[in-house]
This record gives structure tokens, sequence and C-alpha cells, in this order.
């Protein structure tokens, strides 16, 4: 590795802050990646007239595999407390959080927020519609995390590629596209968001909403990146390195990529947890909207819509989900300022 | 000089200057301005001038990092002003390149091996073994050590960076190189060590300079003949001793006095010139040295002067007014 890399990494290892809060997220990354392990309605184990299943992962085991007399699919906590009084030895190990996202649970059969309880194993209660809200930020996060990092590689994609031909080009190429980026950037987001979603029909399956939501948000937000690749690629393209490498007869793909990107690469990882940070704000922003990720897909600003709602009856919900935000907002944050600091070429610069 | 290896004839490159909302081109910067000159093979042409004056554009076309706006470039023969990229790359192993700056050349990204590696890749000489063997072996030629290789060019010294530069552009064993201002930006201990690399690389590979410098002396300690330019044009060439000792153009003669002489006992004349360079976008009619030069008549300001034979050199050429 180039030991100014090496040493732009040390820096970063340096700024603890920055550093831990990098930890943290990878390891909030790496936990909701086996997040059905820790936040799951299916159980890790089940120990049944002595053989072992493993739910989790599997395909769904109807009631009448454990001796239950229905057919759809056991509901492995009334599971456990069946086994439990049986005293036959079989037994059920459910996760740390025996709900899932989508699963109405009420004590009183009525859908209501209910207080957190320890008892119920509900830790943070449960929302307007007796989901679990611990399940739910959980899958909340990771599904923003998801879309944020799906969202950020779209658009740097996009806007690495258009920005770099404008710059490296230049000319009438450039003159053109800079016309339709100012074009295109005068759109309104949001009355595109909302005249998409009254289109597209309702049978449409939740994935693909959240895939044309994703769409949707990249393509209007690549032209940032564009102006910022199309300056630095005209910097770097009048340097003498690649007036070197054009008079060696480099072609034009040889040299965008093996000079002017890797040169223009370094500056454009500072701005990566920045735009994180922004996504994720979208998101939420949207979802508290009711444009985002469609019902019931699990999401914070879903959960501060209905928190806010329900403020006085309900405060639990939208602490939690607040909270959750603002840890998650702070910590990526935290990162971007570090890689900022880290990779900032004027360290040892002084200013007179 | 039996043969001739570059002749470049009327060579002008003119950039368009824009202006306005609709950047329509207005006038142009007449950065080389028709300029003729050959270089026969083994031979050092020196070009010197005064920073603005064209020197390192006219390298450049005739590097062809540049398209000309006319005028044509004979290499060996053959007319390559006109060439497109890909018939260029062919032509691009015999004509390579020394910049000024070696840190700003080399791509602080790449190791040393990389960059020297780079041209024989690009080209596709040989198999990945021998390209290591090259590299070490251009390494050796030019004076670093073989363990360079695998470091980056800020973790060497300015001179150490201009050899790997020099090493990059004789990787292809070129015929002729442009040395755009190569010592310029070297102390001047580094800058004799330099100089002396690249006399013994023409002796040991027979190539062809084009030595662009605007210290005269640099350019007299390397050069066998000398090209003196002045705003895009070519106001005097002859044999570099002779311009040394017996220079016509009053220009060249100031440039001349302006050396410093390391004899502190000595009274020195200096011929002093006035003023800045003239801008290339609206250079003074007449000749272009008129509003500056001391010796001026009436007929500067109207008339062009032609290159025309020195009368102190057979194979020299001037353009004054005044030696006639």
């Amino acid at each position: 590795m180039n030991p100014q890399t090496i040493k732009k990494l040390r820096r970063f290892r340096e700024i603890k802050r920055g550093y831990y809060s990098f930890l943290f997220l990878v390891g909030l990354i790496l936990i909701s990646a086996i997040g059905e392990l820790l936040v799951n309605n299916r159980a890790l184990m089940v120990s049944y007239e002595g053989s072992w299943y493993f739910p989790t992962y599997s395909d769904f085991h109807p009631g009448s595999d454990f001796g239950l007399g229905y057919g759809y699919e056991t509901d492995y906590r009334e599971l456990q407390k069946v086994f439990k009084a049986a005293g036959t030895g079989d037994f059920v190990i459910m996760p740390l959080v025996p709900f899932d996202a989508l699963e109405n649970n009420s004590s009183t059969g009525i859908y209501k927020p209910e207080a957190p309880s320890a008892e119920r194993e509900h830790y943070l209660g449960t929302d307007t519609t007796s989901r679990d809200i611990l399940a739910r930020l959980f899958y909340g996060t990771r599904i923003a995390l998801l879309f944020s990092i799906a969202f950020m590689v779209w658009v740097y994609a996009i806007g690495i590629t258009i920005g770099c031909a404008m710059g490296y080009f230049g000319g009438v190429f450039d003159l053109i596209f800079q016309r339709l980026i100012e074009i295109w950037s005068n759109i309104p987001f949001l009355y595109t968001v909302i005249i998409v979603f009254s289109v597209i029909p309702a049978t449409f399956a939740n994935s693909t909403r959240i895939a044309i939501l994703l769409t949707v948000m990249v393509l209007f937000s690549w032209t940032g990146m564009t102006y910022y690749m199309r300056t630095e690629t005209y910097k770097e393209k009048s340097r003498d390195y690649i007036a070197a490498a054009r008079i060696i007869g480099a072609s034009h793909s040889r040299i965008i990529f093996k000079h002017v990107l890797p040169n223009v690469m370094s500056t454009l990882v500072t701005f990566m947890p920045f735009t994180i940070v922004s996504a994720i704000s979208a998101i939420t922003a949207l979802d508290f909207l009711g444009f985002g990720l469609p019902v019931p897909t699990p999401s914070l600003g879903e959960l501060l819509k209905q928190g806010t709602a329900n403020l006085r009856t309900a405060p639990w919900i939208v602490t939690s989900a607040f909270l959750t935000l603002v840890v998650l907002l702070t910590v990526v944050t935290f990162i971007g300022e570090a890689v900022r600091e880290s990779f900032d070429p004027k360290k040892f610069t002084v200013y007179k | 000089m039996s043969k001739v290896l570059l002749e470049v004839q009327d060579l002008k490159m003119h950039f368009p200057v824009k202006e306005g909302i609709l950047l329509r081109t207005s006038k142009y910067n007449k950065a080389v301005d028709g300029i003729s000159l050959e270089i026969a093979p083994g031979e050092t042409l020196g070009l010197v001038g005064e920073s603005g004056c064209g020197k390192s554009t006219l390298g450049r076309c005739i590097a062809r990092l540049y398209k000309p706006t006319s005028g044509s470039i004979k290499f060996e023969g053959e007319e390559i002003s006109l060439l497109g990229a890909n018939a260029l790359s062919a032509y691009r192993r015999h004509i390579q390149m020394i910049f000024q700056d070696p840190m700003e050349s080399l791509n602080s990204r790449h190791t040393v091996a990389e960059i020297i590696e780079e041209p024989l890749i690009v080209q596709n000489m040989g198999d990945t073994a021998w390209r290591a063997k090259r590299v070490k072996e251009l390494l050796d030629i030019v004076g670093l050590p073989a363990r360079s290789v695998s470091r980056y060019p800020f973790e060497f010294s300015g001179g150490q960076r201009q050899r790997i530069g020099i090493a990059r552009s004789i990787a292809l064993n070129p015929k002729l190189i442009i040395c755009d201002e190569p010592v310029s930006a070297l102390d001047v201990s580094i800058q004799s060590q330099i100089l002396n690399l690249l006399v013994d690389l023409q002796k040991e590979f027979n190539l062809s300079y084009l030595f662009i410098a605007h210290d005269l002396a640099v350019v007299k300690h390397i050069s066998d003949r000398i090209a003196i330019m002045y705003l895009g044009k070519i106001v005097e060439t002859g044999d570099s001793q002779t311009i040394y000792r017996n220079a016509q153009h009053p220009y060249t003669q100031s440039l001349i006095s302006a050396i410093p002489m390391p004899d502190p006992h000595r009274k020195v004349t200096r011929q002093l010139i006035i003023g800045d360079v003239p801008s290339p976008i609206a250079p003074p009619p007449g000749c272009n040295f008129h509003p500056r030069c001391p010796r001026a008549i009436e007929r500067c300001s109207v008339d062009v002067p032609q290159l025309s034979a020195s009368k102190a050199d057979s194979t020299g050429l001037v353009s004054c007014h005044l030696v006639d």
C-alpha cells in the first residue's frame, strides 16, 4: 500500500472519537447482518422429541411439526410455554428479542401502544399497532443503513462517471452536460416522489417500491457529485504527469483509470460519511412525511411520525426513535470528521 | 549535419481566447507564430527565451501534446503534425519528453517501478519479467539504486526525481527527447549532475535533444546550436559558441550580457532590457522586440524582419533590420 495512504490511516486511528465511532458502526453493521439471530420471532433452536431444529434461516415449520394442532407457522413463544408446562425435556431457545418487526403482539387483543415491559419482553414498548419497537428500530436502522449505502454507491458511480467525463473531455460535451444538469436540478424532488408513488399501482411488491424510491433519490442526487468531479478532473488533467502519460501513448481509458481517478478518489473518500448522513436524514424525512419506504417496512421516520402523533399517550415511541437517530447520525458524522481531518493534505500547513 | 531527424516548417500554435457568455473566439494567443527549425541525429538544439515566449508550447507541439494550428512537423521525413491519436502512438516511441518539475510530472500514487514500466506496458513491449529487468537496467543507467523500485516519488530528492523522469523518457529508446527546462527546478549543484547525465546518455544512445531553457549559461553547456526565441518567433539561431561570442540580434546581446560572471574585478557593461514582454494576444506591429529594443529605428515599428543569413556564422540566421 502507498505509504501516504498508510500515514492517513494511522492518522485516522489517532483521532479517537472518529476511530471508535467507526468501530461502533462496523460492529453495528456486523450485528445487523446477523440480526435474525438476535431479534426474531423464530426460535434459535427447538429440541423436540430428541431431534433439534434451527428454524431461524430455514423454511417455516407448521405447528403440527411440534405437536401443535395447526398447519400455519409455529408461534415459538407459545411453543416455549407449552414445552415448559409439559416438562418433558423438550425446550425452545428464543432470540434476545423474541419479536419480529412486522408482528402485532397485543396483551389485550386491542392494538394500542404499550409501555416498555421487561416481563413481556417488549423492552422498548410497542407502537400503535402493538408491534415491538425495539424490533422495528433494529430492522429500521438496518434498512436505513443498507439503503443509504446503496444510495451512496449509485450516486458516486453516476456522479463520478459523468463528472469525470465532463472534466476530461471538456469542450462541447462539458457545456451540454452542464446545461442539462442545471435544468435537471431544477425539477423539484419532493413533488416527483409524490407523483411517482401516486402513479405506481398498489400491486407492486414492497421491494420493487423500495427500488423505485432509491432510483428516484439517486436520479436527483448525482448532480452534486459532478461539480466536484468535473473541477478536480480539470485540475488533474492539466498537470504534467498526465502530459507525461499522453506522451508515452497512453489511451484515454488508461489515463482516466490509472492516473486521474486514483488521484481524485482520495479526496472523494472524505465525502462518503456525509453522503450517508444525508441519505439517512433524507429517507427518515420522507418516511416521516409518508412518502418514503412503503408500509409496513420498519423505519425510523415512520416511528417518529407515530411518536409525535402520540406524544402524550406514548412518549416511549418518539424517545427511542429519536435517540437512535441521533446516535446513528452523530456516529457517522464523527467518522466523517475524522476521515476529513486525517485525509487533509494541509495538515502541516501553517497559515499566517 | 548529414541527415535531418526533425524538421519544423512555419509552425503556428494559436490558442483561441474565448469571451462573453457565448464563448466566442474573439482573439488568438499567438504562442508560437511561424517557427522553422531542424535537428540532426545526435544533435542538441538549445531553445532559449523569456517566460511566456512560447518555447514550452513549441516543445509540446513537437511532442504532439498540442495539435498545431498550421505548419508542418516532419520526423524522419514523415509528416506528423496532422496525425490522429492512433497513428501517433507509433511515433510516440521516438519522441519523448523530460519535464521541468519532476514532482508534477511523476504520478505520486505510483511506485518508481510502475512509473518507469508504464511506457513499456503502453507500447506492448516484452513480458512482465523482461520489463522488470529493463526497469532495473534503466535505474542503473540514470544512477539510481535498484532498491528504488518499490518506493514512491516523494521519497526522493529533486535531483533523484528528475533521474526517474529521465529513466522513463529513455525507456522506449527514443531518438529525440524534448527537455522542457529539465534543470530549472533544481539546485545549482544538482543541475550540473543532471546536465552531465543528459550528455552521457546522448553519447551512449545517440539521442537528439531539443533543450528548452531560460538560462543561457545552462544551454551553452549542453547545446551544439542555439535558437533564441522572443514572443513566438525565433530571432536568432546559430552555432552555440558563435552566438555566445558574437551575437547579432540586440535581444541575444542583452541576454548574454545578463549572464553573471564569476569574476568580482571585471566591470560589466550590461545591456539591460526595460519593460515586460508584450502580450502574445496583441503583439506589437513590425518587429516584436522593437518596444524594448535599445537600438530600435523607425523601420522596426513598421516592417516585420525576416530570418536571413547571419554575418557571424555560416549556418546562423538572424531576424533584425539592423544587421542588414
